[in-house]
């Protein structure tokens, strides 16, 4: 049955998504839901929570605040805690609750930026869909709310966009900045608001998640900022690239663009054919013939069984349904998938 | 710099329990899920939540019924020895949630569980979470379709975050619900049991000596059941003993259902309630108990803990096996000094909270979780041992008793082992 797990637990919904990009930039962080959802995202996908404070809290809705509609309430305990806390804006991520009962977003923001006197934002999320799509949202509301004006281009500096845990494994931008040099700025990782209203100043941007691709077509749209996709080589992926993989038939699964640059890695070692499937968002753009969407594991399995694939590169969280499909499993992380960070992803710079 | 907000137990107790600040009430105020309260603040984080409790009934399965992120920390409660094979997740889409299809599919997610399980399941527990509380899902009718076409017993299972401080709290109803699959069956006198945790008390307690010296021969409890059959032996007992008020509505429904009659009682710290409830308990039951010895031991072991150590200064969290506000309580008695809690008053426990303000008006108590709680700072003042990990969240530095084991510690012998803890954390044997 399509959407039965049987062997998979389900990955990170889009509400860690937007959580994940809104963490590290000093606002007020209001997760609108009963408290469940607020738990597994600072408990599980947020694994900075535990080493970093950030002002995100959950709504508390209860039954009758849902039924009756009380977005009065919701604003006026936001507007409560701004009063106790330094933030910068106001920020309402949405859950399934709001969802059922279709929450006017754009009431809320107005609502919010009234009462409190900050710029605040609104992420429609339902948790129905994946972290990569929280995460696309979250970066255009903060690009329409923040980055409005045009500066002028700082040679060699370089956006990245699409830095979260859920997207690469990494607490910290140091892998990023080593590899897109000390001029790059990881929107939302090591930077705030400040960095958002400048992101016209870029003289270029990467994108690096697929949530982030949105984004970098508004900062296109807006201020003519190119971008391309990329991904920095992990530890996780030179240690792939330890086995002998030549004249194989090879399956990577993950995020299109860390699964896109392990393909190049591999194919530049090695004489194979390799394959990108996703469970995530697959852009026409960026993937060659034979890369596949995976909607389910049900999929995952007729995908590795029909392909003919020797080898499969993936998290090892999913070793549990292929471990029939005859050909052997590498393992590649993906923290959206099994909340593991990449070996050296938990270090994190706490300044 | 905000500070966290605090009230001292002198002043809580002058404002009286309809008075309480907004800030130690949750529902007035946006919640923080610190690392300090994740354990018991989200459903299902550690421990015993709604999706974990869900499977006591021995040999059953869960089939958890939402989107995908009320199912997402499930992952790491997976790997959890013995828990990866037992969960599973139908996903529920924009179009299910709105057209309410997703109902019809269950019956055949629940056989194509059933049939993928090679050891077959005993029963299916169906978690519906606050999507289905909102939409007003008959689940019970689902459930009587999952059992006609799966041929299987298919308990539902509420896990509403939303009705949190309602009459029947999802941990409520999750232990009405693990009770549900029993049928009556011929009591026998000499059986009685122990409702209220999902995991055992700890062997040593002297519960058990109690009740087996006043002729109580089984002694059952739903995490000690290794067998389907045994579990529906528990319906054979003459009385439920409830030891958490919140298996209170699992034994009211056993006693409408199986005609089981139910005694509570309340776990404590203070060595004279300890003491006062077990002689109500006997006398509830018609039996006598002595339990002087058990006093004897427990009360030389707090006074030569405290000879050892004199007057420590506590912090108390309320991820605890124990009420924070009545172990904060029991050490003002026993000479200690409570200098800080961080627990959730409420109507049960402020009665607690007027003996402290006697014995100790300065005690500051704070809410977990409260957002002014992201600015807190030790005051700096003298703090010796912490009780509860989010405690030793905020005193990084202090030694530390968690003091929430999965095994649960009643009576005298919890009093002295939380003693035992303690001295092993002073020594440095534990954090």
């Amino acid at each position: 049955m399509k959407k039965l797990l049987k062997l998979l637990s389900p990955f990170a919904p889009d509400q860690s998504g937007a959580v994940g990009v809104l963490y590290e930039l000093g606002g007020l962080v209001v997760i609108c839901d009963a408290g469940g959802c607020a738990g597994n995202i600072c408990g599980f996908d947020e694994p900075r929570w535990f080493f970093k404070k950030s002002a995100v809290f959950s709504a508390g809705l209860r039954d009758m605040d849902a039924i009756l509609g009380r977005d009065d309430m919701l604003i006026a305990k936001t507007a409560k805690a701004v009063g106790q806390t330094d933030v910068k804006f106001t920020a309402v991520v949405g859950t399934p609750v709001p969802a059922v009962i279709a929450t006017d977003y754009k009431a809320l923001k107005r609502m919010a930026e009234n009462k409190t006197g900050l710029p605040g934002i609104c992420v429609d999320c339902t948790g129905t869909r994946l972290y990569d799509d929280g995460e696309e949202r979250a970066y255009l509301e903060l690009l329409r709310t923040f980055a409005k004006e045009k500066y002028e281009t700082v040679t060699g500096k370089v956006g990245i966009i699409g830095c979260t845990p859920l997207a690469t494994g990494y607490m910290s931008n140091e892998l990023f900045k080593g590899t897109y040099g000390n001029n790059a700025v990881c929107f939302g990782m090591g930077s705030g608001t400040e960095e958002i209203a400048r992101a016209s100043d870029c003289e270029r941007n990467i994108v690096i998640s697929t949530g982030a691709i949105k984004a970098a077509e508004y900062l296109k749209q807006q201020f003519g900022i190119e971008y391309e996709t990329d991904f920095p080589v992990t530890p996780a992926m030179e240690k792939v690239l330890e086995n002998d993989l030549s004249g194989k038939k090879i399956l990577v699964v993950h995020q299109q663009f860390a699964a896109n640059k392990m393909r190049k890695l591999l194919k530049e070692k090695y004489d194979c054919d390799v394959d990108v499937g996703t469970f995530f968002k697959l852009f026409d753009e960026y993937k060659q013939q034979g890369d596949k969407f995976i909607a389910d594991e049900q999929e995952l399995v007729e995908t590795v069984t029909c392909g003919g694939y020797d080898v499969v590169i993936i998290d090892n969280i999913c070793d549990r349904a292929l471990k029939d499909c005859g050909c052997r499993l590498i393992d590649l992380p993906h923290f959206a998938v099994s909340g593991r960070l990449d070996e050296n992803g938990g270090q994190v710079c706490l300044a | 710099m905000n500070k966290a907000f605090y009230i001292t137990a002198a002043e809580l107790a002058q404002l009286g329990f309809e008075n309480i600040p907004e800030e130690l009430l949750s529902a007035k105020h946006l919640i923080y899920s610190s690392p300090a309260t994740l354990a018991f603040n989200s459903p299902g984080a550690q421990g015993f939540g709604v999706k974990r409790a869900g499977l006591a009934i021995p040999g059953s399965v869960m089939l958890l019924v939402s989107p995908g992120c009320c199912g997402r920390n499930t992952t790491m409660q997976s790997r959890l020895c013995g828990y990866q094979d037992r969960f599973f997740y139908l996903l529920l889409d924009d179009t299910d949630i709105v057209t309410g299809r997703h109902l019809t599919k269950i019956p055949q997610a629940v056989k194509e569980v059933y049939d993928f399980c090679q050891e077959k399941p005993s029963a299916v527990m169906i978690c519906i979470t606050c999507v289905d509380a909102l939409l007003g899902t008959d689940m019970e009718r689902v459930s009587r379709k999952c059992e006609e076409l799966a041929g299987v017993p298919v308990v539902p299972c509420y896990m509403y975050a939303l009705t949190r401080e309602k009459k029947l709290p999802p941990m409520a109803a999750v232990r009405k619900a693990v009770y549900s699959l029993l049928k009556p069956q011929k009591r026998h006198p000499d059986a009685m049991n122990i409702l209220g945790f999902f995991a055992p008390l700890n062997d040593d307690s002297e519960i058990y000596e109690l009740l087996t010296k006043a002729g109580i021969r089984h002694i059952r409890e739903i995490s000690r059941c290794e067998s389907f059959e045994e579990y529906e032996k528990m319906s054979q007992a003459n009385f439920n003993l409830v030891l958490n008020s919140e298996a209170r509505y699992a034994a009211q429904q056993m006693e409408e259902t199986l005609g089981l009659p139910y005694i509570e009682m309340m776990r404590m710290y203070h060595i004279d309630k300890i003491h006062n409830q077990y002689m109500s308990l006997a006398n509830a039951i018609g039996v006598t108990f002595d339990d002087t010895q058990h006093y004897a031991r427990t009360k030389k072991a707090i006074d030569d803990f405290k000879a050892q150590y004199g007057e420590l200064i506590f912090a108390i969290g309320e991820f605890l096996n124990a009420d924070s506000f009545e172990l904060a309580w029991a050490l003002l008695s026993y000479g200690f000094s409570v200098s800080e809690i961080y627990g959730t008053v409420g109507q049960r426990n402020f009665v607690f909270v007027k003996a402290i303000a006697k014995l100790s008006p300065d005690t500051k108590i704070f809410s977990n979780l409260s957002p002014t709680m992201l600015d807190y700072e030790p005051s700096g003042k003298r703090i010796d041992v912490c009780i509860g990990n989010d405690a030793g969240y905020y005193h990084a530095d202090v030694p530390t008793v968690d003091w929430n084991e999965e095994r649960q510690p009643f009576g005298y012998a919890g009093l002295r082992l939380l003693f035992e803890k303690l001295d092993r954390a002073l020594k440095g044997a534990e954090k």
